[in-house]
């Protein structure tokens, strides 16, 4: 009796275990087909993969596009505020330096600006001059001998050194309407800003067309001004009498 | 959350004025020299960060950090020297007087904004 049961038993073990095999095999094949599909699909997936790395760089190139655009512009607004920000000559004077110093990073610069009526130019505004070994800039006038500035003062436009027989670096000239009345001539960069870069140019550029307005702007608000209050002394004088 | 304030000191009113474009997240607090400087300090007690000038009349922006650091109050908060002095031995005499950074005019956007950030 305990022999057929333990017969029963095997019987019904093995019928099991071949059932485990079957679905076993099943489950290998299934993977199998998977891992085969997945294998298949990998190309694809590596194309997708270094598209997605190709616009990511895309875009960290735009990003850093982006932000050197928008420093660029920022200092072009900054520069144009404060110049046009005062009606004090010196406060002007003092805003070209600023932007000749902090901006381009000019360490020796001159801002000549056209006697009236004369050749001549006097020199409005010195930075570093006292190490300036050619004395073109020597006293208060500027009586020409630099090629680049005499050329930048001739035809109004800009001129960039070097050049074989200038010191400057820069001549820009400076205009209010079609008038070329002086020129901002940069003569040496600090030691640490190698070179004039592309966006310096901007703000040559924004100097030749905005200095020369805001600075004559300024003047003559400032002669304007002084006059009217001597005629209001006058007036005051002569009804005090 | 209060933005940090950042006490900028420089007599160019053109750096003054690209640091209100490019700082507008931070509370900035302006002088124009190291003794203005010094009574913005003592006014205001919840300063977090200096941006520092050299080059200036009355306090020269070294005169001005020697005093901030010899000061217990306020020796802690962080200088950034921003200077068209740029020579190696200037960085090193501004990083050695207590500095934390030592940037050179013309400076970059970014780089301002990343030691700002850093600090």
């Amino acid at each position: 009796m305990e022999k057929v049961a333990s017969s029963d038993a095997i019987v019904e073990l093995r019928a099991t275990l071949e059932r485990a095999r079957e679905l076993f095999d099943q489950l290998v094949e299934g993977r199998a087909a998977e891992a085969a599909e997945a294998l298949a699909e990998r190309p694809s997936l590596d194309a997708k993969l270094e598209e997605v790395e190709r616009d990511r760089e895309e875009l960290s190139a735009r990003l850093v596009e982006a932000e050197h655009q928008l420093g660029r512009l920022m200092n072009l607004y900054v520069a144009t505020f404060q110049l046009h920000a005062t009606l004090d000559p010196d406060e002007v004077q003092a805003t070209i330096a600023e932007i000749a110093v902090d901006l381009l990073g000019a360490e020796r610069f001159v801002l000549l600006l056209r006697l009236e009526g004369s050749s001549e130019c006097e020199i409005a505004l010195a930075k570093g001059l006292e190490q300036d070994p050619s004395g073109l800039y020597a006293g208060d006038r500027y009586r020409g001998g630099d090629p680049l500035v005499d050329a930048a003062l001739e035809d109004g436009v800009l001129r960039l050194g070097p050049d074989e027989f200038s010191e400057a670096i820069a001549a820009v000239p400076l205009r209010v309407q079609e008038a070329i009345v002086g020129v901002l001539v940069v003569l040496k960069l600090f030691d640490h800003k190698a070179i004039l870069r592309a966006e310096d140019r901007d703000l040559l550029d924004l100097l030749a067309a905005h200095a020369a307005s805001a600075l004559f702007a300024a003047r003559v608000y400032s002669n304007t001004d002084r006059k009217l209050r001597t005629l209001e002394s006058l007036v005051q004088l002569v009804r005090g009498t | 959350m209060q933005p940090r304030k950042i006490l900028v000191v420089d007599d160019s009113k053109l750096i003054h004025k690209m640091f209100e474009v490019l700082l507008r997240q931070y509370a900035l607090v302006h002088a124009h020299d190291g003794l203005e400087a010094l009574q913005c300090l003592g006014s205001d007690a919840d300063i977090d960060l200096i941006l520092l000038d050299i080059n200036m009349p009355r306090m020269s922006g070294l005169e001005f950090l020697s005093q901030v650091k010899a000061n217990e109050a306020l020796k802690d908060i962080p200088v950034v020297i921003i200077s068209t002095e740029g020579k190696e031995e200037d960085t090193i005499r501004g990083l050695e007087a207590g500095a934390s950074a030592y940037i050179k005019k013309p400076f970059g956007n970014q780089e301002l904004l990343e030691v700002i950030q850093r600090l």
